[in-house]
């Protein structure tokens, strides 16, 4: 049995004691908690009914992404001693975070903590976006919530991409950001959201942040997106699905488009998450192109409830 | 009044004072810039409220007084009683025309010829002459030579662009070459001072101006004339002090000289800024004089002397510029004919429901910034000072070259291509000096049309080649997106069917803004283009009947 400290121990209380109060049978999911060994998958949800306000909402987003990586195995498994962790949310749009088009930034900046809990020496925080990210950083929140926690946030420069050897289907050398590739770890940390042309855009298509010249990729989305995330080679994602965005993806800009679903699910697998979050839009995994082809290139298995999965309820 | 002092000091302080100006001025300039979280400098405009020339300009043209430009009215009190202070001590262009006259006088000493007062120095005021009758007649062009906005345009389009230029290429070359020279990686110094760059001085990566050098070519050419006549542009052409000239004919504070003392000696006159006096130290004229003080600073034998007087004193006297009545009307008929010149093109602004081009054609790559005033009343109105374009966080505002006809010189556009109207963003119109683009809420500028987008379905990916593609849809910032796409059956070249996204515009909802156009995967000629079709600010150009 591992130590476990004061602030885990009464965590774990409030939980149990919260599940317990909801009529949850305090059973099998706890016990996946608990034991949290090595499981490829977990999802951590907010058991409360409702919409909660914005103060609890900030609370239960951290409090979801620490539960969705203990039950993983803890930040420690992904994250050595001195390592230099980069960070990779999506803030492709200029978008205030309750219009869901952007990563929850109390969710990113709960990673960046773990992160340096676990030993990390550098955490970065970086994506290529489609607007200016002079505009959409700001925007999106997620640089005051992660500089408090002393990462650092980079202004990738469109000059200074590398010509990399993808070696995918379509994509066979391709102009990369360096940073993303020089570090020891990439966090992948997308939001759940519609996509008008791949229908939804989660773990995998997040990878297109890492490019440059991705404009063309459209027209086979799939191929190109699955490309991108095997020459990424995903060790850890985090999949955002405190709010999601149901329609009108991936700008979005209305709220009534948004739905607060208060889960968060992080995993080693790319595909499954994807599929997992395609079920949180209300659609079928392989009527999803890139989740098809994930699968098809061997990058995780679709059907992502015959993984280790681990549900933590949080209250 | 007081007596005459000789102010040994003034040349100093004057420079002091000119420094700070210019420094203000630059300082003004750099923080012009988006910067999240936080607003402008609200006095982001100082300098353009308290040129007279712009107000005089905007008055006669527009028929408008925006308030801020109120602040003039100080600047011709201050000229009323002191003459071109103004010249000598604030402007911020004839500080650099200073500053550089200094320095053209250490290289070439011996250069320095005693120059005196010479009748083209007239040439200023016949000029002026005509651009007033040209205002009178609703013309603005004289604000694009206003001091102020010369300086402040040639900076953000020509200079500060080829400054970043130099700084991206040459980081970014080292960083990339690596080198190492010994112990020393010149990358170390290099990268943090790119990174201050790009975060406090730098608004755009990349930023570049369309017709640059044209604008470059002008302001080096002025500067350069230094070399030739010390002040060439403050004596001979500039317009803001020609205004100033004819308020200072008779200001209180005069050059007194003693003849008795004076031995003849030329050296007030070879320290004279303006060239405002005949060669023997006689003849000073007022209009011409910047108050410089190098003359009583120069004065060996403490004969001359600057005092204050009642405009009925007669002593010490004031000589006159000695305008022709003849010239005047000469060019101001010529100010006239210009204008008839300019309007009398088809891309001219016409005043009829705003209609361009004598009421006929369109210019539609004219997409001016959001709330801009109908096309004639904007060209009345705006300065071409640039300040929009500075702000433009995308770097899509871009000065007119001849789209707009060559009244509308440097007058900004948006160019979607080299940058998309952010959504988020209604900074043009919060700078605009003279309101020419019209300060609008948030709330308002997401609805204001500057165009409207068509697809070109000759080669646009989905419509001409049959392959999904939709980036244009994925970007639109519009809530219920303006671009939306119907799945049509296609058969391809094989005879395989095949289903196509094909992208439609709403022209209810697009508001021009040129995302799509900007992302279009096909460079150069995008399968989307914007027009300025439906603008709201033109209803003569709005021909498709809304649905909703």
């Amino acid at each position: 049995m591992q130590r476990h400290s004061r602030r885990e121990f009464l965590a774990h209380s409030a939980v149990a004691a919260g599940a317990f109060a909801f009529g949850v049978q305090p059973g099998s999911q706890l016990q996946a908690a608990e034991n949290s060994g090595s499981g490829d998958m977990a999802v951590a949800r907010w058991q409360g009914t409702g919409t909660p306000d914005e103060k609890q909402f900030k609370e239960l987003s951290v409090k979801l992404t620490e539960r969705a990586i203990d039950a993983l195995g803890g930040m420690k498994r992904f994250v050595g001693r001195g390592a230099v962790v980069w960070i990779k949310p999506n803030i492709a749009f200029e978008r205030k975070p309750e219009f869901a088009a952007t990563t929850n930034p109390d969710v990113v900046a709960t990673l960046v903590r773990l992160c340096f809990d676990a030993g990390a020496k550098t955490v970065r925080i970086g994506d290529n976006p489609v607007h200016d990210a002079r505009r959409t950083y700001p925007a999106s929140g997620i640089p005051e919530a992660v500089e408090k926690f002393g990462a650092e946030v980079v202004y990738l420069d469109r000059a200074r991409t590398r010509e990399m050897k993808v070696d995918g289907e379509r994509l066979k050398m391709h102009p990369v950001f360096p940073e993303m590739i020089e570090c020891d770890l990439m966090i992948n940390v997308p939001i759940v959201k519609h996509h008008g042309l791949a229908r939804a855009t989660m773990c995998m298509k997040n990878y297109m942040g890492v490019v440059e010249n991705r404009r063309l990729f459209h027209q086979d989305i799939a191929t190109c997106v699955a490309d991108i995330t095997r020459f990424m080679k995903p060790k850890i994602c985090v999949l955002d699905a405190t709010r999601v965005l149901l329609r009108n993806g991936p700008t979005g800009g209305k709220i009534e488009d948004v739905e607060v679903q208060m889960q968060v699910a992080a995993g080693t697998d790319p595909v499954a998450l994807d599929s997992w979050g395609a079920e949180r839009l209300g659609m079928k995994p392989n009527e999803i192109g890139t989740i098809t082809k994930g699968q098809e290139f061997g990058l995780g298995k679709m059907d992502y409830r015959s993984l280790a999965l681990r549900e933590v309820a949080v209250v | 009044m007081s007596g005459a002092s000789r102010m040994p000091r003034g040349p100093r302080l004057r420079g002091a004072v000119q420094a700070a100006s210019l420094i203000l001025f630059l300082w003004l300039l750099f923080t012009a810039r988006q910067k999240p979280g936080a607003d402008l400098p609200s006095f982001s405009g100082l300098f353009f409220w308290i040129d007279p020339l712009i107000l005089v300009a905007t008055f006669l043209a527009a028929h408008a007084v925006p308030v801020l430009l109120l602040s003039a009215i100080a600047t011709i009190l201050v000229t009323l009683v002191a003459g071109r202070v103004f010249c000598g001590w604030i402007c911020p262009f004839g500080a650099l025309h200073s500053a550089i006259g200094w320095v053209c006088d250490r290289i070439w000493p011996k250069s320095r010829k005693r120059e005196h007062w010479s009748g083209w120095q007239r040439a200023k005021y016949y000029v002026l002459a005509g651009f007033i009758a040209m205002a009178l007649l609703g013309g603005h062009w004289v604000t694009i030579f206003d001091p102020i906005v010369l300086l402040y345009r040639s900076t953000t389009a020509a200079v500060l662009p080829g400054l970043q230029w130099t700084v991206e290429e040459s980081s970014t070359a080292l960083f990339q070459w690596d080198l190492k020279l010994g112990p020393l990686k010149p990358s170390a110094v290099t990268e943090p001072c790119r990174k201050f760059l790009r975060e406090h001085l730098f608004a755009v990566d990349g930023q570049a101006f369309i017709g640059s050098e044209l604008i470059l070519v002008v302001f080096v050419g002025l500067l350069a004339a230094n070399a030739f006549r010390r002040r060439w542009w403050c004596r001979y052409a500039c317009p803001t002090g020609a205004l100033l000239g004819l308020l200072s004919i008779r200001p209180l504070l005069r050059r007194a000289l003693v003849e008795s003392k004076c031995t003849k000696c030329d050296l007030c006159s070879a320290n004279c800024q303006g060239n405002a006096a005949d060669g023997d130290g006689s003849g000073w004229r007022p209009s011409e004089c910047f108050v410089c003080l190098n003359c009583a600073s120069a004065c060996r034998r403490n004969s001359l002397a600057f005092g204050w007087k009642w405009p009925w004193h007669r002593e010490p006297v004031v000589t006159a510029i000695g305008l022709s009545r003849r010239a005047m009307i000469i060019s101001a008929v010529g100010g006239v004919c210009t204008l008839w010149f300019f309007r009398s093109s088809p891309l001219a602004s016409s005043k009829r429901l705003g209609y361009q081009a004598r009421g006929l054609v369109f210019e539609p790559s004219l997409i001016r910034p959001p709330g801009a005033r109908a096309e004639r009343e904007f060209i009345q109105r705006c300065t071409a000072c640039g300040v929009c374009i500075k702000v433009c966080p995308t770097g899509g505002l871009q000065p007119c070259v001849l789209e707009a006809g060559l009244e509308g010189l440097w007058t900004p556009r948006l160019v979607p291509q080299l940058g998309h109207c952010a959504y988020d963003c209604n900074l043009c119109g919060q700078v605009c000096p003279t309101q020419a683009i019209t300060p609008l809420k948030l709330e308002e500028k997401k609805k204001f049309k500057l165009g409207l987008a068509a697809f070109d379905t000759t080669h646009c990916i989905p419509h001409a080649y049959g392959r999904d593609c939709m980036v244009c849809e994925e970007c639109c910032p519009v809530p219920e997106k303006a671009i939306y796409f119907i799945e049509t059956r296609i058969v391809t070249r094989t005879g395989e069917q095949r289903t196509v996204k094909l992208p439609h515009v709403d022209a209810d909802l697009c508001i021009g803004c040129g995302v799509c156009e900007n992302v279009c995967p096909l460079r150069g000629n995008p399968g989307i283009r914007v027009t300025n079709a439906n603008e709201s600010r033109n209803p003569a150009n709005q021909p498709i009947l809304t649905e909703r």
